[in-house]
Order: structure tokens, then sequence, then C-alpha cells
């Protein structure tokens, strides 16, 4: 495993579980008596926001883990990129519709953004191990 | 071999990010061709109400002309497929 790809690992994790964190807060701090919505919606939009928060702490904290841990390394890269490549996939489908019009133009820049991690993952992430043949 | 395939899928995905804002399809993401018409609508202020034509909830034909005799309190609302 490169020392690269091993920052990679280490930071998008810290990301992902400084975004999670949170989201999966903003559930609690909603149904606080009294208290202001964090999240721009109702009831739902916090439960949603929770469940992605935590899904989110999850995969960081794995890509956290995997940045130290050969063996976990190769298949959080796969799994990454391709969970990177869907959230593209949605903000463009996102700016083809319309309906996010009022944030400009943040998703193109977003999706260029997770479509180059995804790139990173696909390339730094280490070669298959080879196997050892029985002497 | 799969390395190059996901390549080649992520390559795809950064044209097509690219080429939204060209595209006809994408004319309505982007808040700069969907406030493309504004300015032209925006000099019909005060001008009179074209002759409309449309159908009530009951599916009759309603006419603006008809309307003129009566208070008339017009709404907009966003469709769906806006």
């Amino acid at each position: 495993m490169t020392a690269a790809y091993r920052i990679l690992c280490a930071l998008v994790g810290v990301a992902l579980i400084a975004i999670g964190a949170p989201l999966f807060a903003s559930f609690f701090a909603y149904q606080q008596p009294g208290g202001e919505a964090p999240l721009p919606g109702g009831p739902h939009v916090h439960y949603f926001a929770a469940t992605a928060g935590g899904a989110l702490i999850a995969w960081g904290g794995a890509l956290a883990a995997g940045a130290w841990r050969n063996e976990l390394s190769r298949s959080l890269g796969t799994a990454s990129a391709f969970a990177f490549v869907l959230l593209a996939l949605m903000r463009i489908l996102a700016w083809f519709n319309g309906d996010y019009y009022t944030d400009a133009n943040l998703q193109r820049p977003l999706a260029a953004f997770f479509l180059l991690a995804a790139l990173g993952f696909v390339w730094l992430r280490p070669a298959r191990a080879s196997r050892r043949v029985a002497a | 071999m799969m390395r190059w395939l996901a390549t080649a899928v992520i390559a795809a995905l950064f044209a097509l990010n690219a080429y939204l804002p060209y595209s006809a399809l994408g004319g309505r993401g982007n808040e700069r061709s969907v406030r493309a018409h504004v300015a032209a609508a925006a000099q019909l202020v005060g001008q009179p109400l074209p002759a409309l034509e449309f159908e009530d909830a009951n599916g009759n034909a309603v006419r603006v002309g008809e309307l003129l005799e009566r208070p008339v309190l017009l709404t907009f609302e966003r469709s769906v497929d806006w």
C-alpha cells in the first residue's frame, strides 16, 4: 500500500465522519422540545439525514481503519470508488432535473470532485495480492 | 482490465459533467439558462393580458375575456415538471 493511498483513505475517512456526525446528531437535536430544526425540513428529513449520517460514519471509520490495514484497503477502495461514482451520478442527474437550480452550479463541481476521488481510489488502491504457490 | 473499465466509466461521467451547460437537455439545470427567459417576460409587465384560453377544474373552456367583469385572482404554482 502506497503512502498516497494511505493518506487518501485517512483524509476521506475523517471527512466522511466529520460530515456524518452532525447529520446523525441532527435527528436528536430536532427532538429537543422548543429547539430549532438543524436542517431545512421536517421529521422525515431529519430521520433520513441521520440514517445517511450513520452510514457515512461507518464508511469513514472503515476507510480510516483501512488506511492502516493492508487486508482491508483494496476492497475498501473498490467500494469507495463505486460509492463516489454513484454520488457523482446523482448530482449530474440533479443538474439535469432542474429542481436544484437554486444551488446554482454547485452540482457540477461536486460531481467532478467525487469523480476525482473515485479515480484516486481506482488507481491508488493496492494491486491484487499475489497468490502463494505451494512448494 | 477492471481498473481500465472503471476509468472509462469515470471519464465518461467527467465528459458528461463538463458538457452539461452546453446540452439542450441540461438547459433547465443551469440557473442562467433557467432564468434566460425572465428578462423577455418582464417586458410584458403592464401590457394587456393575451387572449388566453384554458380549462377550469371541470374541463370547461374559460376565456380571459369572460373574466373581466368580475374580480379575478391568478395564482401560479410550480408543477412537477418544472
